[in-house]
């Protein structure tokens, strides 16, 4: 017996001539919370991928409970009692929720080869009853879900091995305010119990409240390790990034600023099961935030807006030109915006080159006589926008899915500015980038208000609509049930109140 | 990491151009250089072009990820309809109009069941495969074979073919390459939801894409026609595979998106044409091995095809994560 579950020591990994781990030591007591934190691309879920055996290793030794621990794939390192959350594996969407949790693992449920799924259901069922988590229709397929529905059932699936060490990389980001709660006590009581959690998270002040130590990363080589209860946010991003963070993260006013213009006008809109008579107007240069808990509705106010979903009441119109909007391809010629929350599914063409996606939005602008679109201007303006976001790539030939998560959220964001937009739709645009992206597009932002862009700010991190919002909207059950302006009133406490 | 704009050759890019090459070569030495005559080389351009005219409309289709078998039977019924108008009429120029339009229309019945009823391509249009066919045997088997009326018989001349042809392959090159049909085509097959979010009008696209390629299935009626001097009981049949194949074989994915290229359509006709002619050349294609060799030929080209863009996949996996661990900061 050892006082350590996992003992790591040398342990390289390269990918061609990149180093993605570089001689990483380090341990994780029994009873940790174990923090894991570095910029995107610093090695992080490439060593977590290895602890779950996922890739092997080029060098060095891991040890588990004192024993050498060589795990040949995923399934080998759960007999082991390891188990992960993926950032983005997610889940089969055309098998049932319930399937999910024992992927892989049906064999237990089967008898002459049939599968009891009557059975495995219920099992699935037990285990987030038996881990207090609130359980998704398991009956239903994955694909009609939302994000954190999925992530709730992949959850799920790393917790029925009833694991002695849990990965988590990058979940919370993915949870609304309620479920992270859940999440958070579930950590605790793996505390509790005398089992290890290692976690990743880009949110550093969600990093130091729940962990005990944090250990960071910084281009595949461990930094430093800390002891969460002695350090600060801080400390951290220093640490992270090599040097002080300068200038601002979140905006540095404390009062609304926007133009007398209307911009958008939304009045009693409904859409069945999702948003019941919702109004509110937009501003030239304001930022409209949205928050509210799961189920409350606010995505659904972003597709509806966009003219994703089919209004049963009420309007969504643009102020110049009297614009009725009914559909997505209405909103994108009058200039609107949308960036929505699932990047690789929803906004991304991720097998297609860089330029695609960047000029998707803009052709109409860019088509000349005959509706010719020159080669020439599609690449210019593709090789402009990768420059001025600095979009890190080999070219804008490149395909989207060999960047990583914060470049590919750059293509993302940075494609609508090369139009000239009234509105634009943000649902959790800094979901899953690191700081120095998130600052970043914190800074677009800052630039898009400054031109009198109106913006709809629709996310599930509090701190992020509090630190750049004029308004914020809360939202419960599909309807608005309090609008705060930018002031003194504008705190975490004061917006939970009304959100729960 | 450089951030250069080199494009990079790929290997399964390749495939499509070595595929036409090699089938070429080999041909040629098997025919005792036969192949290279003038009359050879007509002879391959005229018998591609059928294919080629109505792989044009399909490229869009398969751009989107969907599939259009029904060319086939709309090339016979657009063909059959439209010479018995000019024929009974007596209006011999009616036969161009006549079969563009009913080709048109039988491409917006289809684009419409697709986009709006949501019926898969593929079934749709096998069904439209099956039940087309049968309305134009019945057609066939009252009016009989009928001829291209004298007025129209520059239709014959292949001068007027090679260069109605290419008058109509430039035509679709540009709408297919330059335009934003065939960007936003490409981006419904990348993936249909982010073309959705973006705002590209999906429905209207599917709508438009399968009257193009009725609309071309027309205008093959009329190559069809020119070729053979007027309608036959079996016009068009099989053409829908052969199209299908010339796409496939050029290098297009099933899955579609940015792997659909104009010039894959070219080529991949071209070196189907090759084979078919080839075979003849050398003397195969009386014995009943012939398709067989046909059909082995086909699958070894589709096999490359398909694993060079397999590997092209998992190298891309590769770099991906290498890119993910090289870091600096914005």
């Amino acid at each position: 017996m050892s006082e350590n579950i996992l003992e790591i020591s040398g342990l390289n990994k390269h990918f061609g001539p990149t180093y993605a781990n570089r001689n990483i030591s380090f341990s994780v007591k029994k009873g940790e919370i174990h923090g894991l934190i570095g910029e995107n691309g610093s090695g992080k879920s490439t060593l977590l991928s290895q602890i779950a055996g996922m890739y092997p290793r080029d060098s060095g030794q891991m040890l588990i409970d004192g024993e050498p621990y060589d795990p040949t794939s995923p399934i080998d390192a759960n007999e082991r009692g390891i188990s992960m959350v993926m950032q983005e594996l997610g889940v089969v969407g055309n098998l049932p929720a319930g399937v999910n949790v024992y992927l892989g693992r049906t064999k237990q449920f089967s008898r002459f080869g049939i599968v009891n799924l009557r059975k495995m259901r219920r099992e699935a069922e037990a285990q987030f009853e038996k881990w207090g988590l609130e359980a998704p229709p398991l009956g239903d397929m994955p694909d009609g879900m939302m994000i954190e529905s999925r992530k709730m059932i992949e959850l799920a699936r790393a917790l029925s091995v009833d694991p002695q060490l849990l990965l988590l990389d990058e979940v919370t980001q993915s949870l609304s305010l309620n479920n992270r709660e859940k999440l958070y006590a579930l950590i605790r009581r793996f505390k509790e119990m005398g089992r290890s959690v290692i976690l990743i998270t880009h949110d550093i002040e969600e990093m130091v409240e729940i962990t005990d130590t944090i250990t960071v990363l910084r281009d595949g080589e461990v930094i430093g390790s800390v002891r969460s209860a002695e350090t600060t946010p801080d400390e951290i991003r220093m640490m992270m990034v090599g040097r002080e963070m300068s200038g601002h993260y979140y905006r540095t006013d404390h009062a609304p600023s926007y133009g007398e213009q209307v911009v958008l006008d939304v009045q009693g809109v409904c859409v069945p099961g999702e948003l019941e008579d919702v109004s509110f107007q937009v501003h030239e240069g304001e930022i409209l935030g949205f928050c509210g808990l799961s189920d409350s509705g606010i995505h659904s106010v972003g597709t509806a807006v966009y003219g994703l979903s089919r209004i049963s009441a009420g309007s969504v119109r643009l102020t110049a030109g009297d614009i009725r909007i009914t559909s997505p391809t209405q909103a994108l010629r009058n200039n609107v915006g949308y960036v929505p929350k699932d990047r690789d599914n929803e906004a991304l063409m991720i097998h297609a080159s860089i330029r695609d996606n960047f000029c998707l939005p803009s052709l109409t602008e860019l088509k000349g006589p005959m509706g010719f679109l020159s080669p020439g201007k599609l690449k210019g303006m593709s090789a402009d926008m990768v420059k001025q976001l600095s979009v890190k790539c080999t070219g804008i030939g490149q395909a989207m899915d060999a960047l990583s998560g914060g470049n590919k959220q750059k293509v993302n964001f940075g494609r609508w500015l090369a139009k000239d937009l009234k509105l634009l739709i943000l649902d959790c645009p800094t979901r899953g980038v690191d700081v120095g992206v998130k600052a970043y597009i914190y800074q677009l932002m800052n630039e898009a208000k400054a031109n009198g862009i109106a913006m709809i700010l629709i996310s599930d991190e509090l701190t992020e609509v509090l630190g750049m919002a004029d308004r914020l909207m809360v939202m419960k059950d599909g309807r608005v049930t309090k609008t705060i302006l930018r002031g003194d009133d504008f705190t975490e406490q004061a917006v939970i109140g009304v959100m729960i | 990491m450089k951030s250069s704009g080199r494009k990079k050759l790929r290997i399964s890019d390749i495939v499509p151009f070595a595929a036409f090459v090699v089938l070429f070569i080999f041909f040629t030495i098997a025919s005792g250089g036969r192949m290279v005559s003038a009359y050879s080389l007509k002879m391959l351009l005229e018998q591609s072009i059928l294919t080629i005219v109505c792989a044009c409309g399909v490229l869009f289709v398969v751009a989107q990820g969907s599939i259009d078998l029904s060319v086939g039977v709309n090339v016979a019924l657009s063909g059959v309809v439209g010479m018995h108008i000019a024929t009974v009429t007596g209006v011999g120029w009616l036969l161009i109009p006549c079969c563009m339009i009913i080709g048109l229309l039988i491409g917006l019945l289809n684009g419409f069941l697709v986009s709006r009823c949501h019926v898969p391509s593929f079934t749709l249009s096998i069904a439209m495969l099956i039940g087309v066919r049968g309305i134009v045997n019945y057609i066939q088997t009252i009016i009989g074979i009928e001829y291209v009326p004298a007025s129209m018989t520059f239709m014959t001349s292949s001068a007027f073919r090679i260069i109605f042809f290419i008058v109509i392959a430039v035509v679709i090159g540009f709408v297919f390459e330059f335009t934003r049909v065939g960007r936003y085509s490409q981006a419904i097959g990348e993936n249909e939801t982010t073309a959705r979010f973006v705002g590209v009008p999906v429905s209207r696209m599917k709508i438009l894409v399968f009257a193009i390629s009725g609309l071309m299935a027309g205008l093959g009626a009329i190559f069809s026609m020119g070729t053979v001097g007027g309608t036959t009981m079996t016009m068009g049949s099989f053409l829908e595979m052969k199209v299908a194949m010339a796409i496939f074989f050029g290098g297009v994915l099933v899955t579609g998106g940015s792997s659909a290229r104009f010039y894959k359509v070219i080529l991949g006709s071209l070196s189907i044409t090759v084979i078919v002619y080839g075979l003849s050349l050398i003397g195969m294609s009386d014995s009943q091995i012939s398709e067989s060799v046909e059909g082995g030929l086909l699958l070894i080209i589709l096999f490359l095809t398909i694993l060079t863009n397999r590997r092209r996949s998992s190298w891309k996996k590769e770099t991906a994560v290498a890119e993910d661990s090289a870091v600096s900061l914005p």
